[in-house]
């Protein structure tokens, strides 16, 4: 129990590590125009100026790799305490380890993320999100921390397919909701015409948008099929496949939220400005769905 | 963004320009409106919303909680809207059921224009239309035509597109196009909403659900599956630290008379018989039964204890020293008299006040039958007898909690599932991309004009189109002009 709950101790620092690089390499970043100091040439000022930033920002992506793969040893070492403890290892099956996985797939999906389109300004949000769940699960009482043994109706192998799949999705409406902060921060500065250097690392409005766009069209299929899951599940439990419990709601409802803004995106104008502040809306009642329905609302996924 | 290819089949049909009321100018209002995504949008959150209900104010509770809780005004008010069960009510349902209409009339209005170009697409189209393109980009290579066209159709049967071309004197057109399958799978989806729906409503009307309280060696007749289930076993696995692993009911099925099935269920692996499924639901002490009763047997006179006797549920015993014969016929866990009756029985579920009923044989003389409470030694004295007896302890049956369900609706609800899920998925991951191209000779060469659109994931494709042109240009020797992108 105290492996794993070191490990995830560590990831916590190494995002929160990751994610300070990844602010400071914003404010490191200078627009190409730079009056250049006197006796230096422009040239090369921009050169040691831009060296420093991507010595800064590739630094950042070591770190977030390397909290990532600490992020995984812990979930492994927790499977590990959990097949020791109970017969199954699901490293998923509380609040806490949820928060943790959840953490983990933002930090996959935000890796992927960068290798694929070399954008590191994303960093700065998206890192931040997958930081701040880490980060809220450390904050939880130790007794929801530990590897308790499951209750009996959770003690099936739906367990690994449902979970993580629902879990994979609240990842990516993290990421869209992370992207669309940052579209709105981006679209103020260029309202404003800020020419604040902040700003000159961010990628245009419409990669981020887009972006957003393809995190949720990853999310929504993914969410549908962790529901699907879950009602056969409670089909095999609880004798029926839909009992209108109030996480199954929820998760319907965030399903539907997204459904709109799936069929929003097809017609003109629910792009850009609309669909940040929609894509951060959903995200609020993702987290409702995740940690309000458990703390506020009875039910039978009580334990979750 | 979708915009593009819906309003090129809108431009073949145009509206007919004579306003009026008749019948087909008034379906095809219809079935915009109900095609239409904006009743989609507006579906999907007021459903949203509405569901919320039901997760904040308790559902199916008993009314006092509801007047104790909100008052019998705001009560009166749940009980018009259907708040104290909202997912059952009219406009719940009807709301459910326009998403039916809504997907329906869409995959009517759009699926044959999808079908049509899976089958075949519009190779010929106008320069300009290429050049209108949210897409487009214009190069020119000292290349002839023929080579050009065979170049660019190589690309894109390598990139996997389907290509198709034309040749004529003066222009050779090219079309390519991949991915039609995510605009299937939007439609399987939108068909799914039905299909879902159909499943739950056959559920509901002829399916049912039951809960059984059953004990260990009872047999219980099914009526709804004309068969009887025997209760062979029920017990409880612990983990180390003491919490309930799991809990088990060994079931046999006896149909026409003969023993058909045994299997052990526990929650998460229940029985199946003849389309009825038997779910371990809960377990608890039983209120109507015992496992064995601790009686004192006390002389009047001294006070003294003079035999203790554990007795078994309905199993006379004998205490051949004191000239006894002792059994349990009895039991309830929180007694109650009903007065009419004249029939005792418990009150609640709970053992609140637990009381058995002995039959006692004295002397082959003294017969006596009275009821002995744990919590009140003293209420019953047999006058004759010369013993007292005394309830000191006993070891609660356990019952079986078992869920009975039956729901011939589970397939095609299941089959709605796996449509939505692979539907979404298909039209999430893959995108109907079409690209036009006229190649125009020029004196040093030809002129390529590219134009291209899809309907999702704009920056892949966007990528891609950028691709292409580089590799145009490289073919090329002459100097080109790239526009857009």
């Amino acid at each position: 129990m105290v492996r794993s709950l070191f490990l995830f101790d560590m990831t916590f620092w190494l995002y929160l590590a990751a994610l300070t690089l990844y602010i400071a390499y914003l404010f490191a970043r200078r627009p190409i125009m730079t009056l250049a100091p006197a006796g230096h040439s422009a040239g090369n000022f921009d050169e040691r100026d831009g060296a420093w930033a991507m010595q800064l920002g590739q630094t950042a992506t070591l770190i977030t790799v390397f909290g990532w793969i600490v992020n995984t040893g812990a979930l492994f070492m927790r499977a590990f305490e959990r097949m020791q403890t109970s017969g199954t290892f699901a490293p998923w099956s509380n609040q806490f380890e949820a928060m943790a996985y959840v953490s983990w797939a933002i930090i996959l999906g935000y890796v992927l993320l960068e290798l694929r389109y070399k954008i590191k300004a994303i960093g700065a949000f998206v890192v931040g999100i997958g930081f701040i769940a880490m980060g809220a699960a450390s904050l939880l009482p130790y007794r929801y921390q530990t590897a308790e043994p499951l209750v009996p109706a959770l003690n099936s192998y739906w367990i690994y397919i449902h979970v993580s799949i629902t879990l994979t999705s609240y990842a990516a409406f993290a990421m869209a909701g992370g992207l669309g902060v940052m579209y709105l921060f981006k679209e103020r500065a260029e309202r404003r015409g800020s020419t604040s250097r902040f700003y000159a690392a961010f990628p245009d409005l419409e990669t981020i948008d887009e972006l957003g766009y393809k995190a949720i069209t990853i999310g929504f299929p993914l969410l549908a099929f962790g529901i699907i899951l879950g009602a056969m599940w409670a089909n095999y439990a609880w004798g029926g496949y839909w009992s209108w419990d109030p996480k199954e709601t929820w998760s319907l409802i965030v399903w539907l939220i997204y459904g709109a803004y799936i069929h929003a995106r097809m017609t003109r104008g629910w792009e850009g400005h609309r669909a940040a502040i929609y894509a951060v809306f959903g995200f609020l009642m993702v987290i409702f769905c995740f940690w309000g329905v458990n703390f506020l609302l009875s039910g039978l996924h009580a334990y979750a | 963004m979708n915009g593009q290819s819906d309003a090129m089949s809108e431009q073949k049909s145009p509206r007919s320009s004579t306003p009026g009321l008749g019948w087909e100018e008034f379906s095809r209002e219809l079935v915009e409106f109900f095609a239409s995504i904006k009743l989609a949008m507006f579906l999907f959150l007021f459903i949203a919303i509405t569901a919320t209900i039901g997760t904040v104010i308790q559902q199916n509770e008993r009314p006092e909680s509801y007047i104790q809780e909100y008052g019998e005004s705001t009560y009166r008010w749940f009980l018009r809207l259907g708040f104290i069960d909202v997912y059952h009510t009219w406009w719940f349902t009807s709301l459910l059921g326009l998403l039916c209409i809504n997907s329906l009339t869409c995959f009517y209005k759009r699926f044959p224009g999808v079908w049509r170009s899976m089958q075949q697409d519009r190779v010929s189209v106008s320069l300009d239309f290429v050049k209108g393109m949210k897409q487009q980009a214009e190069v020119s290579i000292a290349r002839s035509k023929e080579v050009v066209a065979q170049e660019l159709a190589q690309h894109f049967i390598e990139k996997g597109y389907k290509v198709l071309a034309k040749n004529e004197p003066r222009e050779v057109t090219l079309y390519a196009t991949k991915g039609v399958l995510g605009r299937v799978g939007a439609h399987m989806a939108h068909l799914s909403a039905t299909v879902i729906i159909v499943g739950g409503l056959i559920g509901t009307y002829y399916g049912f659900q039951d809960f059984g309280v059953c004990l260990e060696g009872q047999t219980y007749h099914i009526p709804r599956g004309n068969f009887d289930l025997k209760v062979d076993k029920f017990w409880i696995d612990y983990h180390e630290n003491g919490s309930v692993k799991s809990y088990n009911s060994t079931l046999t099925v006896i149909d026409g008379g003969q023993s058909v099935v045994t299997k052990t269920i526990s929650v998460n692996d229940p029985l199946v018989y003849k389309g009825i499924w038997f779910y371990q639901s809960s377990y608890g002490d039983s209120w109507e039964q015992i496992e064995v009763a601790r009686i004192n047997i006390k002389d009047k006179e001294t006070d003294r204890i003079l035999r203790t006797v554990d007795l078994e549920w309905r199993r006379e015993q004998a205490v051949p020293e004191l000239d006894l014969k002792l059994s349990m016929t009895d039991f309830v866990a929180d007694f109650a008299f009903n007065s009419t009756e004249k029939k005792v029985f418990s009150k609640t579920v709970e053992h609140a006040n637990p009381a058995i009923r002995l039959a006692v044989n004295e002397r082959r003389a003294v017969q006596s039958t009275p009821w002995i409470f744990a919590q009140f030694p003293d209420l019953f004295d047999i006058k004759e007898s010369k013993y007292q007896f005394e309830l000191v302890g006993y070891t609660p049956k356990k019952y079986t909690g078992l869920q009975i369900a039956k729901n011939p609706g589970i397939n095609i609800v299941w089959t709605g599932s796996t449509m939505i899920v692979v539907g979404i998925t298909l039209s999430s991951f893959i995108f109907h991309r079409r690209i036009w191209m006229k190649i125009l000779p020029t004196p040093e060469g030809v002129t390529v004009y590219i134009g291209g659109t899809t309907h999702k994931s704009q920056i892949d494709f966007q990528r891609e189109f950028r691709k292409l042109t580089e590799k145009l240009q490289r073919l090329s020797a002459s100097p080109s002009r790239i526009s857009g992108a």
